[in-house]
């Protein structure tokens, strides 16, 4: 099937995402180069480069170590920060990174090292204590009071007042200043419940600007955003640069590490690995340095050869006005199925719609050649269809429960004898199996959800859903948040699955696994279908138009 | 670190708050002044409810009486009947010489005369009265109260009175009394007999009578005041007699009625009474806002009960030196009186 | 095409919407219109000043509790402060020449001095509630269900004792009695209870102080997202303990009032106060998801179980009937706010 992915190389070379997708590109640099070797090339933290003095730094964290009982979560780590830069943090989950930025923020105390800001040795004691001197950040899970308004949340902690009250007009008129200086097009007084991820994430950006920042950390920020999005915050990224201010940017997305950052600095297993000038440096070698040994290929061959239909979605319309209607496509055995589309496209309600869990006006869903109802999820599994959500903290996981309970919970009829108790011997052996075939890293089945990596949590997920013997996975965002290593165990798992005759269904918003592993792509725009393409005969410009076609 | 030291003195203080609950006090546990406690004939009491304002008297006079004769174990049964049986448990096995039991719901009753049968003790229930079945099923059983239907028939005769002695009361010159009636919790013994017998007894003394307004006020002061409040607006003048089960709920009425002008300046008056006559009553009867209440003598109530425990806690015939006598279900009837301006003293008297 | 042919249907849409949304308002028009209907005297100034009066204490108390539902907590113990100040500023307040005063021998006070004494006393106990769910990270609902049961404990104990055991604590001087039952003439049409007055000033005051002060700003940021106020930089621990401090505040005046109201105190007065007050919040808006909530939203899930109350009585409904129209409101304004919800 390596026929299929050639044509990638040939569209648009040069762009780093293309790059990054052709895993011909390169291949021989890479596997000759074991890790060692891509060390030694690197600016040493330690030893910066060009002779520089000290003080071109910023902000620097000098062997910083923190160890928790029995994990060295840092050891002897180095980050050295320009000013009026964009330095990526990279590594892979549990690497040590968010590690380092509590450690930066005085969440957790360091065991030793020091950490310099302009120079000047700091100790925070707090977010706010670091805020206060100009060091802020952008959290991953959006840190905002939802139920107020955009200026509540700015000024929140330092209202300014006037005699006994709440000086309004003040707040209006700086977050208004704050706004335009940065373009962003939002009403002060807008409540932030309103606003969607990019715009909640931008009053954050506005928010460390107005409080002076010099450094701003920014933590998966464009992990839900739509392309359209990620490049208005380029945009306002630029713009803090221009004006001084250095961003620490953590992210997966090589594509964007290269689009945006100056430097990179690459953590694993708590070790500082290396510091590069963005521009010099490869999205593979970065790879190679992140998880430590050459990686070939960020997307397994793909083996999966579809066959005949085995599903038909006909004229599909939601209940909801505002959501999605008249959407028909088939799905074959075997066959992994991508469905792009931007942010609002009604992806997820789709899914969730075939699945049974929201109400549709019509449609027609046609499995194996007999019409189907799925009129709720309990019917849907027992059609064969398995649903693996997008939002897992919220809506997947049982998190402080076991992987035991967490793996069983959707099956658990099978587990009932005929007095209506559970079968212990037979949910064990079924964990195990998960724990087994997915490669879920943990001690035990007792082990709560909670504990484990993003990685490890979305395949307890998907664990659960392969236990009710699915034929159809309906998989939403399934590698969202979760790092490279991870995602490659996911993506070799849908092709198993795909190779044995199971059909899956993958909403994505990230281009490369989209063109990486499926075999067709569904464009949705606005609630529509916009076209179904081969995935080995599609361009990533060809989707994006197809996603903006009904805007 | 600092948390936790939070806790160590969150955890000290409640622990000295709870040695110095641990204090025996006299409600828990009432020796006789003396010391020679052991003589005494130990008698086990329970009170449905400490707080009960009318049982909170009888309680008094128990403890009065019992001063020197006898070694009193006395418990809140906290208005639940599970506890109370426990607390019956709990003194038996202490080995009291004879129970004395204010029942939380007369329902009760069977359960506790089963566990003194058991125990092969004498049993004296007061104020709330078990059915004659239950009274009938043990020998040993004894009943000490009142008649709900008479302290009704109190209040009937203090309105009838009242109403011949000022015939400008009937303020629409009909002839007949238009009255309201805040009425106790519904179902409730005292508030249905006392709701029944009092118009009953107007009625037969050949006044007529018009209801415009029953509805419950619950015992509740803030209740009676608030249904008062929506009556005067209603039918304000028109309202010509206002009958409360309780001087909770006539003293309800009363505040309303002051709020809307009346006992005032401009000489608007309302005739109001209730039952209990408790010390608020008495002080508005006084004062010639309230016509009248009922006397339920919770010193003579108590008394009685002790009196009749002490008998058979000491093995003597039940009555043996007291001037009660016993009806037809072997129990004492300890009169209500009827209290108005004339005899408030008696009532005074009773709080003394 | 594709909007205009789905206009029309949508237009039809948000009226129904609308109207599910107002739900409550509509239910309350009709029992309104039901009670008129069978008691056309229903429409006068008395019933509107004496519904208001009854609702003023209670007001007072559902804007106690409202505060702290804002900030994701709640206050079981609400009704038993009431019932301690009520007993304690009674008890302070017995007129001279009553024969049963617990103090015999206690001069005629100042009211002020009973008034701030039960105050400064629910501040403190709500400060204890504050405490132990700002820094001992108990559960609100725990914490203030364990205070009840203690304020009960603590109010019996004051109460039932010597020289007159659990009598209701009545014989109010009069000063004391017309703080709370005393009224302005305004012109000759009606009067004005102060009761009203009381509840007017204090509702603007506590409106001023949610809206118009970083005091409440941060309540409704702790109860928004309690972590967003920790990295903000807001204090949460204070936030908490003046909020709960607050509301103590407002159950030691509004007990000082009801036992004037009243005119006499007991160990129960108060008992269950604090469901209807919680019940009032939420019709009226409030979520114990935290964050959300207006004044006005309070004063009318007041007024409408005030208003239920006062009616259903003035048309001589089985009062039990009351507790389930109430219940079945109750239900009705959380389906209605959730299903509001969960549309976004």
């Amino acid at each position: 099937m390596t026929e299929e992915f050639k044509p990638q190389s040939t569209s648009a070379p040069g762009t780093p995402v293309q790059a990054a997708l052709d895993p011909a590109e390169k291949p021989a640099t890479f596997e000759a180069l074991p890790s060692e070797e891509i060390v030694i090339p690197v600016l040493d933290g330690e030893k910066p480069p060009a002779n520089a003095p000290e003080t071109q730094y910023i902000l620097e964290m000098r062997n910083i170590s923190k160890s928790f009982p029995g994990v060295q979560a840092l050891d002897q780590v180095n980050l050295n920060i320009r000013p009026g830069t964009v330095h990526a943090l990279l590594g892979e989950n549990g690497a040590g990174k968010s590690t380092l930025m509590k450690v930066l923020f005085g969440i957790y105390k360091k065991d030793g090292g020091e950490i310099l800001l302009n120079g000047k040795p700091v100790e925070f004691a707090s977010a706010k204590e670091a805020l206060d001197n100009g060091v802020s950040m952008v959290h991953q899970e959006l840190n905002q009071v939802r139920t107020t308004r955009i200026v509540d949340n700015l000024w929140l902690g330092r209202f300014p007042t006037k005699g006994p009250f709440v000086d309004e007009d003040k707040m209006y008129r700086d977050t208004k200043v704050a706004f335009e200086g940065l373009g962003i097009p939002l009403d002060p007084r807008a409540k932030v419940s309103s606003l969607s991820v990019s715009e909640s994430q931008m009053v954050e950006i506005a928010k460390a600007v107005s409080h002076d920042a010099k450094i701003i950390v920014m933590d998966e920020p464009t992990s839900s955003l739509t392309e359209k999005e990620v490049d208005h915050l380029f945009q306002i990224i630029n713009h803090l640069r221009e004006q001084g201010t250095s961003v620490i940017y953590i992210s997966h997305k090589m594509e964007e590490i290269k689009k945006i950052a100056d430097d990179v600095t690459i953590l694993r297993d708590g070790r500082y690995v290396a510091t590069h000038k963005a521009n010099e440096v490869s999205i593979d070698a970065i790879i190679g340095m992140m998880v430590g040994r050459p990686l070939e290929n960020r997307f397994p061959p793909k083996t999966n050869h579809p066959g005949g239909p085995i599903l038909e979605v006909e004229n599909f319309t939601s209940a909801d006005q505002r959501s999605f209607k008249d959407v028909s496509f088939n799905l074959r055995k075997g066959e992994i199925l991508g469905v792009a589309g931007l942010v609002g496209s009604q992806r997820t309600e789709l899914m969730e719609s075939i699945f049974g869990a929201r109400r549709i006006e019509g449609g027609k869903l046609t499995k194996n050649g007999s019409v189907i109802v799925n009129k709720d999820p309990q019917t849907a599994i027992e059609n064969g269809f398995a649903l693996v959500t997008e939002e897992r903290r919220a809506t997947g996981i049982f998190a402080l429960s076991t992987i035991l309970f967490n793996s069983i919970i959707a099956n658990i009829a099978d587990y009932q004898n005929r007095f209506g108790f559970l079968n212990d011997h037979k949910m064990g052996k079924d964990t195990a199996w998960s724990i087994e075939n997915l490669d879920i890293k943990t001690p035990s089945q007792k082990t709560l959800v909670q504990s484990l990596s993003g990685g490890n949590q979305q395949k307890v997920i998907l664990g659960r859903w392969l236990l009710t013997q699915p034929q159809i996975l309906l998989l939403d965002e399934p590698t969202r948040g979760i790092d490279v290593g991870a995602k490659f165990e996911i993506y070799q798992l849908m092709l198993n699955l795909a190779n044995e005759e199971k059909a899956v269904i993958m909403v994505s918003s990230e281009m490369p696994e989209l063109l990486g592993i499926t075999d067709r792509i569904m464009v949705m725009s606005n609630g529509r279908v916009a076209g179904i393409v081969n995935t080995a005969e599609t361009t990533q410009e060809e989707i994006l138009t197809l996603a903006a076609k009904y805007l | 670190m600092k948390k936790n030291l939070w806790f160590v003195v969150s955890i000290l203080m409640v622990a000295a708050m709870l040695i110095a609950a641990c204090q025996p006090t006299a409600a828990t546990q009432a020796p006789a002044a003396g010391g020679s406690t052991a003589a005494l004939p130990s008698i086990g009491f329970t009170i449905y409810k400490y707080d009960d304002n009318f049982m909170s008297f009888v309680r008094r006079a128990i403890e009065n009486a019992a001063a020197g004769k006898a070694d009193i174990i006395m418990n809140d049964s906290q208005n639940d009947q599970a506890k109370q049986n426990e607390q019956v448990d709990t003194m038996i096995s202490r080995g009291v010489k004879a129970l004395a039991i204010n029942l939380v719901n007369p329902q009760g009753a069977s359960a506790i005369i089963e566990k003194a049968k058991a125990a092969g003790l004498p049993l004296v229930f007061f104020n709330k009265e078990p059915n004659a079945t239950d009274m009938a099923s043990y020998d040993k059983v004894w009943y000490v109260g009142t008649t709900s239907a008479e302290s009704g028939v109190m209040q009937g005769k203090i309105i009838v009175d009242s109403w011949k002695a000022h015939p400008e009361w009937d303020k629409n010159g009909d002839g007949v009394m238009q009255y309201v009636l805040l009425k106790g919790e519904p179902g409730h013994p005292d508030a249905e007999a006392r709701t029944e017998f009092a118009v009953k007894t107007v009625e037969e003394a050949g006044i007529k009578t018009e209801q415009l307004e029953l509805q419950t006020g619950m015992w509740d002061s803030a209740k009676g005041k608030e249904l008062m409040d929506a009556w005067l607006a209603k039918h304000g003048e028109a309202i010509e007699y206002v009958i409360a089960n309780n001087d909770a709920m006539a003293l309800g009425a009363i505040n309303s009625l002051q709020g809307n002008g009346y006992f005032g300046a401009d000489n608007k008056f309302m005739p109001v009474v209730g039952v209990d006559a408790i010390p608020d009553a008495l002080v508005q009867i006084k004062a010639g806002t309230m016509v009248g209440s009922v006397l339920n003598d919770a010193a003579n109530q108590g008394l009685a009960t002790f009196e009749l425990a002490l008998n058979v806690a000491s093995g003597k015939e039940v009555l043996d030196g007291t001037s009660w006598t016993l009806d037809d279900v072997k129990a004492v009837r300890v009169p209500y009186v009827g209290i108005t301006l004339d005899n408030i003293s008696i009532a005074e008297e009773s709080y003394k | 095409m594709e909007t205009s042919a789905s206009r029309p249907k949508r237009g039809s849409n948000q009226v129904l919407e609308w109207i599910l949304n107002n739900a409550i308002i509509f239910v309350l028009l009709v029992l309104i219109i039901i009670i008129i209907a069978l008691e056309p005297s229903f429409i006068s100034v008395i019933n509107l000043r004496n519904i208001l009066a009854q609702a003023s204490t209670r007001l007072i108390f559902a804007l106690g509790v409202g505060g702290i539902i804002i900030a994701k907590g709640t206050d079981l113990s609400l009704g038993r402060q009431v019932g301690l100040a009520a007993v304690i500023s009674a008890s302070l307040m017995q007129a001279t020449d009553y024969a049963y005063r617990m103090y015999p021998n206690l001069p005629e006070l100042p009211i002020f001095v009973p008034v701030l004494a039960v105050m400064l006393i629910t501040i403190f106990i709500s400060a204890i509630n504050g405490f132990v769910v700002a820094k001992l990270k108990v559960d609100p609902f725990v914490a203030t269900l364990g205070m009840q049961v203690i304020v009960y404990g603590l109010t019996s104990i004051y109460f039932d004792r010597p020289p007159y055991g659990a009598q209701p604590i009545g014989g109010l001087a009069k000063n004391f009695a017309s703080f709370a039952q005393g009224y302005i003439k305004i012109g000759a049409i009606a009067n004005l209870p102060l009761l009203i007055l009381y509840a007017t000033i204090i509702t603007v005051v506590i409106w001023a102080l949610w809206n118009k002060t970083r005091f409440g700003k941060n309540m409704y940021a702790v109860g928004g997202n309690i972590e967003a106020a920790t990295v903000s930089g807001v204090n949460v621990f204070k936030s908490l303990m003046l909020t709960y401090m607050l509301a103590g505040l407002l159950y030691g005046l509004g007990g000082a009032l009801e036992a004037a109201r009243v005119g006499s105190a007991t160990n129960n007065t108060g008992n269950g106060y604090e469901l209807d007050a919680i019940a009032a919040c939420i019709v009226g808006g409030l979520s114990f998801n935290g964050g959300i909530g207006t004044v006005p939203g309070i004063i009318f899930g007041t007024l409408i179980f005030q208003v239920i109350a006062y009616g259903l009585s003035f048309i001589g409904v089985n009062p039990y009937l009351q507790y389930i129209v109430k219940g079945l409101i109750i239900i009705i304004a959380v389906a209605i706010d959730s299903r509001k919800y969960h549309k976004k």
